[in-house]
């Protein structure tokens, strides 16, 4: 909840938020300020294509709830990942069978449209066929919970308020994510990834 | 290195993207939209066309056709598709036949006014969770024939919601049941210029197919999805929209030259009103969009969207998801005054 990237006088996203509750388009702010990083966040999980879609459904899901946000929130980061958390659920169906494509292959159908070169991913593709191996396994609710602290960025209080769950249960979720993949990896040297680059699964 | 840092690093080459003004573009027309109730799930071809087309376009159920029974997957009845030609068919007797439909002439200063009845996907995301409905209206908007759409107003009568396929009916569906209106029909309007859909300026348009087209397909770079995009504003020009008889002739001569345009021979409107359609289908949304026309007059009566692909649309296929029957348009000298001002 610390907003450290802004300077103190800009105003906070609780009073965007209130404020566009009486002016539509003073949300354009919200979502000029939170978009790009909610739009990289899905596209890591989904690809390209259904996070263009997510992305926009959640801030229109978002501007629908202004009502209902807390105000004594100052960041709508949570709330935005939140949303985008349900979003992604309907897509769980597509996020997994890419990982399971990475798995297999090691060749990663989301993120090779933006690599040109493979020796520009900074990890191998043994490392990355396992990690694959353990997200595609694991329930739902903890892959949502590990990514939102992986990737997203949030504090367990942030992934808690994002879920609707009790910070308990979050650590917990990531805790048992984090021991699956250790599992995983456990036969894989991390440490060599460029030699690994060429070898294939 | 643990496991953290590892996955720290999976996919990290994937790039913080740049802001495009167009999706911020996109998000405020939605907004605009967004009067109540609202339609949620994926409205991408609405949203470039703004304002006062959310509920216009979306339209009714069809009774006969919609699936309840989402576990089967079973399209329950087919409709049969026919080739690009036969739509050209269709939307050439509907251009002749405009000729001997009553026209009205509406004055600066007048209102047209569209009764409809829609429906429309709803999705409810709260702190219960996550829900679908097809929420279901009777509306009636007034709008300015030389004014801004601001000064739009809307009465809008919620039916009873059915299910979205494949989900249970949430309670909260029901509740919004009832009357409200009239309220202002938009808050602000954020569409280009040549996507406005008052009277005075579709009066502007070209009255020749090649004229009318090119202003379908103005700021489109050409492919598949320009030419989805063009029989999008096709539609929103339909649904609550009245063009002179000389630029609706045009405009059904100009649709019948975007490419993909085929024919539904039975289809129906949002108030269960049988016709022939002409439509296209959107890979990306996995639906085909219809405009619907009478059998015997040509005269357009609605649209609905039919679900074709059932991983993309994320319902069965056949399944009907949004609908729309225009069942009158008529000139008034003024519209009722807003709630709340």
């Amino acid at each position: 909840m610390s907003d450290t990237s802004r300077t103190p006088t800009e105003v906070d996203d609780a009073a965007l938020i209130e404020r566009a509750r009486r002016e539509p388009e003073a949300f354009a702010e919200v979502f000029r300020r939170h978009a790009p990083e909610i739009q990289r966040y899905v596209t890591r999980r989904l690809g390209a294509d259904p996070a263009e879609d997510v992305v926009a459904d959640t801030f229109l899901a978002a501007f629908r709830q202004r009502e209902r946000y807390d105000l004594s929130r100052s960041s709508a980061r949570p709330w935005l990942y939140g949303i985008a958390t349900n979003l992604i659920a309907r897509h769980k169906r597509i996020e997994v069978h890419q990982l399971r494509v990475l798995e297999r292959t090691g060749t990663d159908p989301v993120s090779d449209p933006f690599t040109e070169r493979s020796d520009e991913r900074l990890s191998a593709r043994s490392v990355r066929q396992r990690l694959a191996a353990a997200l595609a396994s694991l329930p739902a609710g903890h892959r949502d919970a590990l990514l939102l602290v992986a990737w997203g960025g949030l504090s367990y209080q942030e992934a808690a308020q994002a879920l609707g769950v009790r910070i308990g249960t979050v650590r917990s979720r990531v805790n048992r994510a984090r021991n699956k993949m250790r599992k995983e990896l456990g036969g894989v040297d991390p440490t060599s990834s460029i030699s690994e680059v060429h070898v294939r699964g | 290195m643990d496991e953290m840092t590892q996955l720290d690093r999976l996919r990290s080459e994937i790039p913080t993207p740049e802001l495009s003004g167009a999706a911020e573009r996109r998000l405020l027309a939605e907004i605009a939209t967004s009067s109540q109730p609202r339609p949620a799930r994926r409205q991408r071809r609405r949203v470039n066309l703004g304002l006062g087309l959310a509920s216009g376009l979306a339209a009714a159920v069809t009774m006969g056709v919609v699936i309840t029974n989402g576990d089967s997957g079973d399209p329950g009845q087919t409709p049969t598709v026919q080739p690009y030609s036969m739509a050209a068919v269709t939307l050439q007797r509907a251009a002749d036949n405009t000729s001997k439909q009553e026209e009205l002439h509406p004055k600066p200063g007048q209102f047209l006014v569209f009764e409809s009845q829609t429906m429309d996907p709803v999705d409810s995301n709260n702190e219960n969770g996550h829900s679908r409905f097809l929420s279901r209206s009777k509306r009636t908007v007034w709008l300015p024939v030389d004014g801004s759409s601001l000064d739009g107003v809307l009465f809008m009568e919620v039916l009873p919601p059915k299910p979205y396929p494949g989900w249970p009916l949430p309670p909260e569906a029901k509740q919004e049941v009832g009357t409200r209106g009239p309220d202002r029909l938009a808050d602000f309007d954020q569409r280009a210029e040549y996507l406005r859909t008052d009277y005075a300026y579709l009066s502007s348009l070209p009255t020749d197919t090649a004229g009318m087209r090119k202003h379908l397909y103005l700021e489109l770079e050409p492919g598949a999805r320009a030419d989805y995009e063009a029989w999008d504003r096709v539609g929103s020009m339909l649904a609550e929209g009245y063009l002179p008889a000389a630029q609706r002739a045009a405009l059904f001569r100009a649709a019948a030259t975007i490419p993909g345009v085929e024919t539904v021979k039975k289809s129906e409107d949002a108030a269960g009103r049988e016709g022939v359609a002409v439509a296209m289908v959107s890979t990306e949304a996995g639906e085909r969009q219809e405009y619907i026309f009478d059998l015997k007059t040509y005269q357009y009566l609605g649209q609905r969207t039919v679900v074709v692909d059932a991983d993309k649309a994320e319902a069965p296929v056949g399944s009907v998801l949004t609908a729309t029957a225009l069942l009158k348009v008529s000139v008034a000298d003024s519209a009722p005054v807003v709630n709340g001002g």
